[in-house]
């Protein structure tokens, strides 16, 4: 069978700042028309392999591929295929939103007819055509994002590369975000975007890679993650006494961990299923514990978060 | 063209709009679409700022009110289009080519150039348009002022001829400072440098303005020197304009290549420049010979020739010969070619080669020149018999001088990161101990004075002596040390030559599949029968 060939591939990608691996061999695969989230801390590595990817920066080893194109070797038609939406970006003064997206429409060589479509396009599905002559400078953040997240699609690219796109958005800008990131890949765009709040993201992505500290820590998509990294459900128990006793025999369980005591309440993670719970319960009752509540729940996506990276910020 | 942007709409609905403006408009855009699209950008901002605004209010308050004053007090003619000189002087000679340098100076600064340079624009395309856009203001400003300079030729006693020459000097003049402007704001990214260059930027302009607007021009103005009609004097100015073209053309080259990719090749078109800059050079220098019939002026203009070379050689051997594999996939194939072209790759070696090449051509017509002068009668001068001697020293010592200083280079580039600076610094430091060091020693076992019977083995390495020498009495004197600076020259030479072979064997690779596929995407119709290089370069898109 032959495989696809993914849109986006980061081949053992290396960048050293120095001393800093920004980006510490890093491999993963998108296919055509999927969303990838890319989620790490501040600091990560998550700008530096997306500017790789842009062809604004170069590897110190490795390779990464556009729709088969190396970014070393030929990156013009690596930029041909791609939008680009960096994390910040400057603007000019005196131009308004039409001017600007127009600007880079005749930037990518669109003309006539051809660029007029672009910008109604653009322009529409970005929402931008009640705002076409409002110069930048005034502009809410929402509506600069979109403005940017426009101008990285005027030229209609098949891969679309976002780097934060959602930091510092209103909820209301943020789900609207979503929407437009699940039209691209619904219109087969592949997708490549960037976050340091997975819950954010969770729900776009057919895939997603957590990155700390320039490694790639884990890949699939999120049920995957989950089921990989949290197959323990977290239990809350209140103990009306002895819970010093209750921790104690509960920590030597094997099934057992992360006891934490908190006043009455106890909570662990267990490993089993609920069947397996049940009997927990009843061996807690028969061992004379005094057990008031007992509850479970699955971990959520930051519980996993937090479990797979170690929490280095910089 | 702007007002039908917000609502983009379909050529048919356009052509059904009557009456001639609209068709203006249409046809204004359709010209547009194939204007370079920075011009268009930066000329509908620069259209819009304040800075312009008030600019041009003030630029027409001024002319008006001078015209006013002028008349009204009954100045004289110079000085009245003295006057309407400033007003047009400041804008043209330091408020456009500053505003040229900070355009691009804030794009690197704000991170806008980078979005630009992943777009379908190349470096090239970028600094033109802003030059473009320059252009462009200057044209404003001086239909803005015209009816002034209309006013002035109603009155007696200035020349148009004078006026309209030191008017398109001034262009020339803002158009070179526009381009250095540029320049200066490709050479770093770091905002506080860029503060120390935009003030040594400014002074520059301030001080060349002022050097030409007190000192030239009124002297032309006031004592109408100009001959305009002696033939020699347009062909002056020929040379001239010819000079600033060429210049333009290389800051601007110079400017793109500081700004394009490292893996793309950034040698080729300035060496392609180089080549025209010599060419120009030589045509010059040996029509004013046959005018003039002076020798001296074959000596002075291979001497500016030599240091032209040297400094273009000292940064074409501080270049790394990384050829990125775009680059290699487009090499040369044929023999011929490969031999004819290869000094145009990128790399220390080839551009030493170039660079020596170059040099030697220049040297020999220049001695051709003289050679045939002599035998037709015309003056040499004093120099006559050595001239010959001379220019072939001058040669070999720059030959060795620019070779070791590469392979100095080439060694520190094994342990060091550097760019051209460093490679400039170790040249001319080369240049001065290759003078000091001799003159030092020298001076240690016999005195600080220096004559001529005091030549000897000890200055071989002493290019400014020995040339004296040569110069004074030709070589025939001292056959030894002589022989023994040509001999160590050559020497110098092959050892560079051989390690240029290196950068020089530089093989075409072959173009990926994937790449292939592409370009048959692209251009079908190349594919349609098997592709023949076209140009040595042979670029593939
Ligand atoms: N140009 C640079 N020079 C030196 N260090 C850098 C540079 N760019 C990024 N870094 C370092 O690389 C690491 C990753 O940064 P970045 O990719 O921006 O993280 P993220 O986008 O995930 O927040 C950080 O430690 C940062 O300090
Ligand atoms: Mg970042």
């Amino acid at each position: 069978m032959i495989r696809p060939q993914p849109m986006i591939e980061l081949r053992r990608l290396f960048r050293i700042f120095g001393d800093t691996r920004a980006v510490d061999d890093v491999s993963f695969e998108v296919n055509a028309g999927q969303v990838f989230g890319y989620i790490g801390p501040n600091g990560a590595g998550k700008t530096t392999s997306m500017r790789i990817l842009a062809t604004l920066d170069l590897p110190t080893f490795g390779d990464a591929f556009v729709d088969g194109f190396s970014v070393i070797n030929d990156p013009d038609r690596v930029r041909r295929r791609l939008g680009f939406m960096p994390d910040d970006f400057g603007t000019y003064p005196y131009v308004n939103c039409a001017e600007y997206l127009d600007f880079y429409a005749r930037a990518y060589g669109l003309v006539g007819r051809e660029r007029h479509r672009a910008l109604r396009h653009v322009m529409g599905f970005t929402g931008l055509d009640r705002m076409a002559e409002k110069p930048i400078r005034g502009l809410s953040k929402g509506m600069k994002q979109r403005l940017c997240l426009g101008r990285s699609m005027i030229h209609d690219p098949s891969v679309l590369i976002l780097d934060e796109p959602a930091a510092g958005l209103d909820p209301r800008a943020r789900i609207e975000l979503r929407v437009m990131i699940r039209e691209l890949a619904a219109g087969g765009k592949t997708v490549l975007v960037s976050s340091h709040i997975l819950t954010e993201l969770a729900e776009i992505c057919d895939q997603i890679g957590i990155i700390e500290q320039g490694r790639l820590l884990a890949t699939g998509s999120v049920a995957d993650i989950q089921k990989q990294f949290a197959p323990h459900r977290q239990i809350r128990a209140r103990v009306l006494d002895r819970v010093a006793d209750v921790a104690q025999w509960l920590s030597q369980r094997d099934d057992v961990s992360d006891v934490r005591v908190d006043g009455e309440l106890l909570r662990f993670s267990h490993e089993g299923n609920r069947l397996q719970e049940a009997a927990l319960l009843k061996e807690m009752v028969q061992a004379d514990f005094v057990v008031a509540e007992f509850a479970s729940h699955e971990k959520s996506l930051e519980d996993v978060f937090l479990h797979v990276t170690q929490g280095y910020v910089q | 063209m702007t007002s039908d942007l917000s609502v983009p709409r379909d050529d048919a609905q356009a052509d059904a709009a009557t009456g001639v403006w609209s068709r203006m408009d249409l046809y204004l855009e359709r010209a547009g679409e194939w204007l370079n699209p920075i011009l268009v950008k930066e000329s509908r901002q620069a259209l819009k700022s304040k800075q312009f605004t008030i600019t041009f209010a003030l630029l027409l308050l001024c002319g008006w009110g001078w015209s006013f004053l002028g008349t009204m007090v009954g100045g004289r003619a110079v000085e009245i289009v003295y006057g309407y000189y400033w007003v047009l002087a400041i804008p043209l000679l330091v408020i456009v080519p500053f505003s040229a340098y900070r355009s691009l100076a804030a794009e690197r600064e704000d991170g806008t150039y980078e979005l630009l340079s992943i777009t379908g624009l190349n470096s090239r395309q970028i600094v033109t348009g802003k030059l473009g856009s320059a252009i462009l203001q200057m044209l404003v400003y001086y239909s803005a002022l015209s009816p002034c300079i209309a006013f002035t030729y109603l009155l007696r006693g200035v020349s148009i001829l004078s006026v309209l020459l030191i008017l398109f000097y001034t262009f020339v003049l803002s158009l070179s400072a526009s381009a250095v402007g540029l320049f200066a704001a490709t050479l770093t990214k770091h905002r506080n440098w860029q503060v120390l260059i935009s003030v040594v930027y400014l002074c520059a302009l301030l001080l060349v303005g002022w050097i030409w607007s007190e000192e030239l021009v009124w002297d032309l103005l006031r004592y109408e020197s100009i001959r305009f009609d002696n033939p020699e004097t347009w062909v002056a100015n020929l040379a001239i304009v010819s000079g600033f073209g060429a210049g333009i053309l290389m800051t601007i080259v110079a400017a793109a290549a500081n700004i394009t990719f490292a893996s793309d090749n950034r040698a080729t078109r300035l060496r392609i420049v180089m080549l025209l800059h010599q060419g120009l050079y030589v045509g010059w220098m040996i029509y004013w010979y046959v005018k003039e019939q002076h020798g001296e002026w074959l000596l002075v203009m291979s001497c500016f020739g030599a240091a032209y070379w040297t400094l273009t050689g000292a940064l074409m051997t501080g270049e790394t010969a990384e050829l990125s594999p775009r680059v290699k996939r487009s090499l040369p194939q044929s023999l011929l070619a490969r031999m004819l072209f290869t000094w145009f790759n990128p790399g220390a070696g080839t551009g030493y080669v170039f660079a020596v090449i170059n040099l030697g051509v220049l040297l020999a017509v220049g001695v051709i020149a003289g050679t045939v002068g002599k035998t037709l009668g015309r003056s040499m001068g004093y120099f006559a018999d050595h001239y010959a001697w001379f220019s072939l020293f001058l040669w070999m010592y720059i030959a060795a001088y620019l070779g070791v200083g590469r392979i100095i280079i080439a060694a520190l580039r094994r342990f060091l990161h550097f760019g051209l600076l460093l490679p400039v610094l170790i040249h001319i430091m080369l240049i001065v101990l290759g003078v000091a060091i001799p003159m030092i020693i020298h001076g240690w076992y016999y005195g600080f004075e220096f004559y001529e019977r005091d030549y000897s083995l000890l200055h071989a390495m002493n290019w400014a002596f020995s040339l004296g020498i040569i110069m004074d009495e030709g070589v025939e004197i001292y056959p030894f040390t002589f022989g023994v600076i040509a001999i160590g020259s050559v020497l110098i030479f092959v050892v560079n030559y051989f390690l240029a072979i290196r950068d020089v064997e530089q093989v075409r690779l072959a173009t990926p599949q994937r790449v292939q596929e592409d370009d048959r995407e692209i251009h079908p119709e190349r594919f349609l029968e098997p592709r023949k290089p076209k140009s040595p370069w042979d670029e593939d898109d």
